[in-house]
């Protein structure tokens, strides 16, 4: 049985950070539902990368992330990665797959027993008590926002920055601090874009990507460092006093673990929040009747938030590799195959969501896969569906309408994804 | 009739829960259908864990 090959300038587009920064993304929906009817599970052999399925259907995407023993997160880069930029990383690390080690990047027993330290801090029950301290955040936010004007872009000063704060003073970090927080998460996520990465980086050269990411590490790293002694000397009731003192079969949890798991939570924790945060306001912008649902029946946005993740996908891929050969939809996977999960295409799969291109908060069921799935799934998803469901429960009835005030724009990014421009106009109710 | 009051569930791995007295009628588990009552084969709708990762929630 031969695998069936993707064209390769069919797929070569998605494997470069510029075409997810074209309009609201229009290009990547196109191919994926293109690759979904013609090439639902197939190769993509792209110069200068190794070959990976490409994995585009809802079910296959749950399938193998259910089954983390065969689908491995930790032997390969987590997330497309060409053959160069592996090879670097390799000699950097002195031979491993990452610089971090997060709990994204690890396999059982490593990952259930890191993943179980912060787990009950990340349960509704336990994030349901924090609903006030976000409720008279978001309610500040949103009267900053709404002082700066007309035409104010509500990505830039309030959708990046809201889950940002909360998030980080979860973590404990100070508020001083918080702007750095979010200048590395860009550094990191958005690497590729000119308006988001590390000033003064080369963004074609995969050399400087490495150093971006080498920076980035050991800005953390000598952040975190004193944080966690500190924390160690004397526990405070913040998150990074839970991983400082975490244990791992009764002993501490080695250092670079531990920076690692403040690193996804000070990144992941808010810059996918960002994204769908923005999203949902330049759809309500774009559709009055969707505004005006949404505003006069509170009780809907709940199922508004859930669509707005499905919608935005934020996180556009992660990648596995197979442990051992495995049959998936007719296909011959082999042992250290890499397949390359498309969350995006997953939530748009017509064979999962009924008109996947229509926007509808009143979607029921609606299972996206936006927070992941299997053992992996999203460590913060309930924190942030509670941060969105309180900002737009405080920020509808202020609002009489709303509208784009000039083009929105996208990050350009093959990771983590969303709109980095969302200038509104509107009227105050 | 069983007269029990109606206990919750959550599963260990994403923190899902289980209300036996709402069930998951978008999945066919109709309002009021016990734990013991789900099908064995059943899987967390939210992340894919087996039953068996679930555990009785305590007020
Ligand atoms: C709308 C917002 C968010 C989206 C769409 C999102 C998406 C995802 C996805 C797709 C994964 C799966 C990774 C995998 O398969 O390996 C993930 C994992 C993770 N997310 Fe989120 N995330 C969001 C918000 C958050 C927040 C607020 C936090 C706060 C701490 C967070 C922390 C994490 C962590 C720690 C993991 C790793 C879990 C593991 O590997 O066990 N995320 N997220
Ligand atoms: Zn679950």
């Amino acid at each position: 049985m031969t695998a069936p090959r993707i064209p390769t300038e069919l797929i070569a587009p998605a494997f470069n950070p510029a075409t997810f920064g074209i309009g609201k993304r229009e290009v990547i929906d196109q191919l994926f539902t293109r690759l979904r009817k013609d090439y639902p599970l197939a190769v993509a052999e792209v110069p200068g990368y190794d070959p990976h399925w490409i994995v585009t259907k809802y079910d296959d995407i749950r399938e193998i992330t259910r089954q983390d023993a065969i689908f491995h997160s930790a032997d390969r880069s987590k997330t497309l990665a060409s053959q160069l930029a592996e090879q670097l990383m390799r000699n950097y690390t002195g031979g491993l797959p990452t610089i971090f080690k997060t709990l994204v990047h690890m396999d059982d027993p490593e990952h259930a027993e890191h993943r179980a330290v912060t787990q009950p801090h990340f349960y509704p029950q336990a994030i349901a008590k924090l609903e006030p301290q976000i409720r008279e955040t978001a309610r500040r936010y949103i009267d900053e926002f709404l002082a700066k004007g007309q035409g104010a872009d509500f990505a830039t000063e309030l959708a990046f920055r809201y889950p940002a704060e909360i998030v980080l003073s979860l973590i404990g970090v100070p508020k001083q601090d918080h702007q750095k927080m979010l200048d590395l998460t860009h550094w990191l996520f958005t690497y590729a874009d000119p308006d988001l990465c590390r000033p003064g980086a080369n963004i074609t050269d995969p050399q400087e990507i490495i150093k971006t990411w080498d920076i980035v590490y050991n800005e953390f790293k000598s952040y975190y460092e004193s944080m966690i002694h500190a924390r160690q000397q004397c526990p405070v009731n913040d998150l990074t006093s839970v991983i400082a003192n975490g244990k791992i079969g009764g002993c501490p949890m080695n250092e670079r673990n531990m920076i690692s798991y403040l690193v996804i939570a000070s990144t992941a924790g808010h810059d996918t929040t960002s994204a769908t945060t923005a999203m949902g306001m330049w759809t309500l912008a774009e559709n009055p009747d969707i505004f005006r649902k949404v505003r006069d029946q509170p009780s809907l946005i709940p199922g508004f938030v859930e669509e707005t993740i499905r919608w935005t996908s934020p996180v556009q891929q992660f990648v596995r590799s197979a442990t051992e050969d495995y049959v998936l939809r007719g296909q011959q996977i082999r042992k250290g195959d890499l397949l390359y999960l498309s969350y995006v295409s997953g939530n748009r799969d017509e064979d999962a969501f009924p008109e996947p291109f229509r926007f509808d908060p009143e979607r029921s069921p609606n299972r996206h896969i936006g927070f992941g799935y299997g053992p992996h799934i999203c460590l913060g998803q309930h924190l942030a569906r509670l941060e969105m469901k309180i900002l737009w429960e405080e920020l509808l009835p202020r609002l009489a309408s709303v509208e784009m005030a000039a083009p929105g724009k996208f990050a350009e990014s093959e990771f983590v994804c969303g709109p980095k421009s969302v200038p509104i106009n509107y009227t105050l109710a | 009739m069983n007269t029990q009051p109606y206990l919750k569930y959550q599963c260990i791995l994403c923190g899902e829960i289980y209300d036996e007295e709402l069930g998951v009628p978008e999945f066919n588990i109709a309002p009021g259908t016990r734990w013991a009552d789900v099908p064995e084969d059943w899987l967390c709708m939210a992340c894919g864990a087996p039953k068996s990762e679930y555990v009785l929630l305590e007020d």
